[in-house]
């Protein structure tokens, strides 16, 4: 594996919405309440001193529900909202201390949002949507045309380029969205909620796409949800999110396992755990104890409920193994029903 | 909050209100009570207080004839003109005639295939098919010339408003601060009926299409700069923010994201413009504006009904055409296909300038046909068989006298004498106390006063009398009309039609088909008020009671109201503001309506006026009358405004 290089570092960043934020981050340090503070200054904490890294190629989701400030997080990492304190950093370049010029730059070349409601610009084409970015960057109309169009083919969308985006069904027009951020190549995405306002199982399928473009691009990603299900699916890591603050981050195995507090863990507690945990999160790493020829073998990457047949027809561990099949580690029995058992607890 | 007090919110709110409106109304009732006899004891210690006393005329009429003089003594060598009027006015006198001129060198055959095309276009093939015939019938009613004139003059205000209120409406959106200060103007502006703006302007550039020019510009220019705004304003953020992620300046945001979704809200204000203009264009015939409203104005200064028909009606489908034509772009989804037009299109323009070049300008006179005559016997017919049945006493003659005697005129005698002046005055101070507050009410009091001082007095209790006649008749028309339309769907598809034809119409030559029935008078002008305010009238009741949520209905369906008890207890109350609003704007539009027909023979504030364009030695009186109508427009307008925004129900708390 390569050298993970950081690409997205966000630290203590704070947002206060309303007409005394100085006064209202005061009370708010010394850990006053959110309701209480805005009783008080009539001013709404959005983000609470949230800070947290994210590298190269890695799929951070914030998950919390409505009202918990992902979604003015996210924006405050743009700064479609203007942070109160606190510093964002994307691709080296402070982002806060940007300039209005400096921060078109960036915003044109560096990062990419797509939207919860799609927010596509329902007077232009399908390709002149994608290719909005380049536009506003100056770039001549044939070349962007072209680029647009490419685009539109890897997200599956050929032959569309010419309708307008209300011709399209709410999946397609995700798709569109995701051209577009594409279209700018951008280091960093963010996606705020953007398979919320789908029906179920085109979600899943765009979840899929998500995952299988993803392994593609390789690009670092910031995704916003209220599904703890969906974040799951598509994190590495995950951070949960309640009044403005991070409760807990980390991978989607020490979430399952666990959990920072009771807020937290009744997430947990319909989660899909068998489904989700992949074999690699619970194996314990191979000790003096040589595997024994005829145990069973698994892939680090299978989930838990693939392992659950096996390790229930022999008494011995299974052999996790990498993707060269080289054993990597062992994964227990019992390891596997505490968490399992924990869950439906 | 608990989940009690949620639905007990809204209800404990409008019981509120209903509470305060029974203990104002109280109030109110006393006030008026205490008003009616003070004023009375006061006329009866102090004799010739019925009538505003004549000896407190400030007398504004004089000093403005003494400027009138000094402006037009001065025109050539004063700096007012020299430096700042002149170069306005040359300037859109030469539009006017380029313009005009190059209307007029294109061939004939043009215009009836661009409307056709244009109209097939941008609405249908069968609008298309009438556009062009339509203009072919102002061609063949002998009215070519006047039509383009009309045309070239309509051209040029509309593109000045366009030119002005497209970059003001942006301004208005960008600064707040700028817009706080528009609104008010825009308010006053579209307050005033169209008619008194012609007053100032021919003060300061005389008689002639430039005043013409100017003040059907700013009488048309208020839709499209509020548009503008309203439009920008209400572009998604979420759109807006889409843009400035992908590191849009604001200049791109505007240009490729805010200016494109506003579109619609600023075609809508385009139509509403060139609409407005048309109105106001035939208007300005009597300042001299000529074309088709010159000739409607001559037929009917001497009673030639057949020929003001036919330029009413050459001027009616050219208003038709206008409005079908911009508010089919102003609607088109940008979805649709509509190249095959370009070679048609291409083909047009081709014809024209090859049709230009070989002198095909003038439309052939084997063409003509007039129907004028026919009118003209219908009119005779009329007035033997309806204006007076068979010497009978019925008829509209009859009617008309009738309505003048019993209505109108004791109205007028009861406003302007009856009840003594500062008992109306009284009256109106308590209204506005009672609708709003101090401030309201000594203002209205102060409008009032300085009717009279301005020695208006008569003619503005005249004028007020036919507005109140005239919105009472309109209101129990428009309001069941209303009421009807918005509980049949099918009424109301039915009713449409008839209503945009009738708003279709510039106010002007309504006058001409009432005229034909019921002569000249004060009543010919009250029905042209009622049918240009009609369409207004039931159209917001039908709005507002349609505006009533749906599930509300339901509710009062579900406790088994009757649909009289639905419409009594629960839609008309929530509908109340938007009643206001049918209420307001019918006072308004009568108003404008009853100032116009002060040309035939209406009386009131509109007769001063309009004698104030037509003779020189009248303008000071003009000007005075035109002040008592924007003030009584004023007043009016902010009575029922206020009275609206007492019926709204509080606002759901956040």
């Amino acid at each position: 594996m390569t050298e993970a290089v950081r690409t997205v570092g966000v630290s203590g960043l704070w947002k206060v919405f309303g007409r005394k934020p100085s006064e209202a981050l005061a009370m708010a340090r010394e850990g006053v309440a959110r309701q209480e503070i805005q009783d008080e200054t009539g001013c709404l904490v959005g983000v609470r001193d949230v800070t947290f890294e994210v590298n190269q190629g890695e799929t951070f989701v914030v998950m919390g529900l409505s009202g918990s400030g992902k979604s003015t997080l996210v924006r405050c990492m743009s700064r479609l909202v203007e942070p109160t304190e606190g510093t964002v950093e994307i691709c080296g370049a402070d982002l806060t201390a940007a300039d209005a010029a400096e921060l078109r730059e960036l915003r044109r070349h560096k990062i990419a949002m797509v939207f919860q409601h799609f927010a596509l610009f329902p007077h232009r084409r399908v390709v002149d949507n994608v290719a909005y970015g380049l536009e506003v960057q100056g770039v001549e109309r044939n070349e962007r045309q072209e680029r647009a169009r490419e685009l539109l083919s890897t997200v599956g969308l050929d032959g569309w380029s010419d309708h307008y985006p209300q011709q399209l069904s709410g999946g397609m027009q995700q798709r569109v969205g995701l051209a577009r951020a594409l279209a700018v190549d951008p280091e960093v995405l963010f996606f705020d909620e953007p398979f919320s306002a789908l029906d179920p199982l085109i979600r899943r399928d765009m979840q899929d796409e998500f995952l299988s473009l993803q392994e593609r691009l390789q690009r670092t990603l910031i995704f916003i949800t209220h599904d703890f299900d969906e974040a799951l699916k598509l994190a590495d890591r995950i951070a949960i999110m309640r009044d403005g603050a991070f409760v807990q981050q980390g991978t989607a195995a020490e979430i399952l396992t666990e959990p920072a507090n009771d807020y937290v863990r009744a997430f947990t507690q319909d989660a899909p755990i068998a489904k989700v945990l992949l074999a690699c999160a619970l194996m314990r790493p191979l000790a003096a104890t040589a595997p024994e020829g005829s145990w069973g073998r698994i892939s680090t990457l299978a989930p838990l409920e693939e392992a659950l047949p096996l390790l229930l027809a022999s008494p011995n561990p299974l052999v996790v193994c990498d993707g060269e099949g080289e054993p990597v580690g062992l994964l227990h029995g019992e390891d596997v029903a505490e968490v399992v058992a924990g869950n439906s607890r | 909050m608990t989940a009690i007090e949620v639905p007990g919110g809204p209800a404990a709110g409008l019981g509120g209100r209903l509470r305060l409106r029974d203990s104002g109304i109280r109030r109110l009732f006393g006030a008026l009570v205490l008003v009616f006899v003070g004023g009375y004891v006061a006329s009866w210690l102090l004799p010739g207080f019925g009538v505003f006393p004549e000896s407190w005329d400030v007398g504004f009429a004089e000093p403005i004839d003494r400027a009138r003089r000094w402006l037009i003594n001065n025109q050539t060598t004063h700096g007012l003109y020299t430096v700042f009027l002149n170069p306005i006015s040359d300037a859109i006198d030469a539009a006017i005639r380029w313009i005009e001129s190059a209307l007029a060198w294109l061939p004939w055959y043009v215009y009836p295939a661009f409307t056709g095309v244009g109209l097939w276009w941008a609405r249908s093939r069968m609008a298309g098919v009438l556009g062009f015939l339509g203009v072919w019938a102002i061609g063949v009613l002998e009215l070519w010339e006047e039509g383009l004139s009309t045309l070239a003059l309509m051209g040029v205000a509309v593109i000045i408003s366009l030119a002005i209120g497209i970059p003001l409406g942006i301004a208005a959106w960008r600064s707040d601060r700028f817009a706080k200060l528009l609104r008010p103007t825009l308010d006053a502006m579209q307050t005033m009926p169209g008619f008194v703006y012609l007053i100032p302007f021919v003060l300061l550039f005389g008689i002639g299409r430039v005043p013409s020019v100017i003040s059907v510009f700013i009488f048309a220019v208020p839709p499209v700069v509020r548009l503008t705004e309203v439009g920008l304003r209400n572009v998604a953020p979420s759109m807006v923010e889409a843009s400035e992620m992908f590191g849009a300046t604001d200049r791109q945001t505007l240009r490729l994201v805010r200016l494109p979704q506003a579109r619609p809200a600023i075609l809508a204000g385009v139509n509403q413009t060139i609409m407005l203009a048309m109105s106001m264009v035939v208007i300005a015939a009597f300042i001299g504006a000529g074309g088709l409203g010159q000739v409607v104005l001559r037929s009917l200064s001497s009673l030639d009904v057949g020929r003001a028909t036919e330029a009413g009606v050459s001027i009616v489908i050219m208003a038709i055409i206008l409005d079908r034509f911009s508010q089919g772009i102003a609607t088109a989804s940008p979805g649709r296909d509509a190249r095959w037009i370009r070679p048609i299109f291409g083909g047009t323009v081709a014809a024209a300038v090859v049709g230009g070049l070989l002198n095909h300008s003038a439309f052939p006179e084997g063409l003509n046909w007039q129907f004028a005559s026919y009118i003209d016997d219908a009119v005779g017919w009329m007035q033997i068989h309806l204006y007076d049945i068979a010497d009978s006493g019925i008829g509209t003659g009859p009617f008309s006298d009738f309505v003048t005697l019993n209505l109108v005129s004791p109205l007028r005698e009861l406003f302007s004498s009856s009840i003594p002046w500062p008992v109306m005055i009284g009256i109106g101070v308590v209204l506005g106390l009672a609708a709003r507050g101090i401030r309201l009410g000594l203002g209205i009091g102060a409008a009032l006063t300085l009717i009279g001082l301005l020695g208006t007095w008569e003619n503005a209790m005249d004028t007020l009398a036919q507005v109140v006649v005239a919105v009472v008749v309109t209101l129990i028309i428009g309001i069941p009309l209303g009421i009807m339309a918005a509980q049949r769907d099918r009424f109301q598809t039915a009713l449409n039609p008839f209503l945009d034809f009738l708003q279709t119409i510039p106010s002007f030559v309504l006058l001409v088909p009432v005229i034909m029935l019921f002569h000249v008078g004060r009543i010919p002008g009250i029905i042209a008020s009622i049918l240009y305010a009609l369409p207004a009238a039931v159209h917001y009741t039908d709005l507002g009671l349609r505006r009533v949520p749906h599930e509300i209905g339901e509710a009062a369906d579900s406790f088994g109201s009757t649909r009289l008890q639905r419409l009594r207890k629960v839609d008309l109350p929530l509908a109340a503001p938007e009643l206001m609003v049918a209420i307001n704007q019918t006072i308004m539009l009568v108003l404008s309506m009853v100032v116009i027909a002060g040309l035939v023979g209406g009386g009131g504030l509109g007769f001063e006026a309009v004698k104030g364009l037509r003779r020189s030695d009248s303008v000071g009186s003009g000007f005075e009358a035109g002040i008592a109508i924007v003030l009584l427009a004023g007043i009016l307008d902010r009575l029922t405004r206020a009275v609206a925004d007492r019926l709204r129900p509080p606002p759901a708390v956040a």
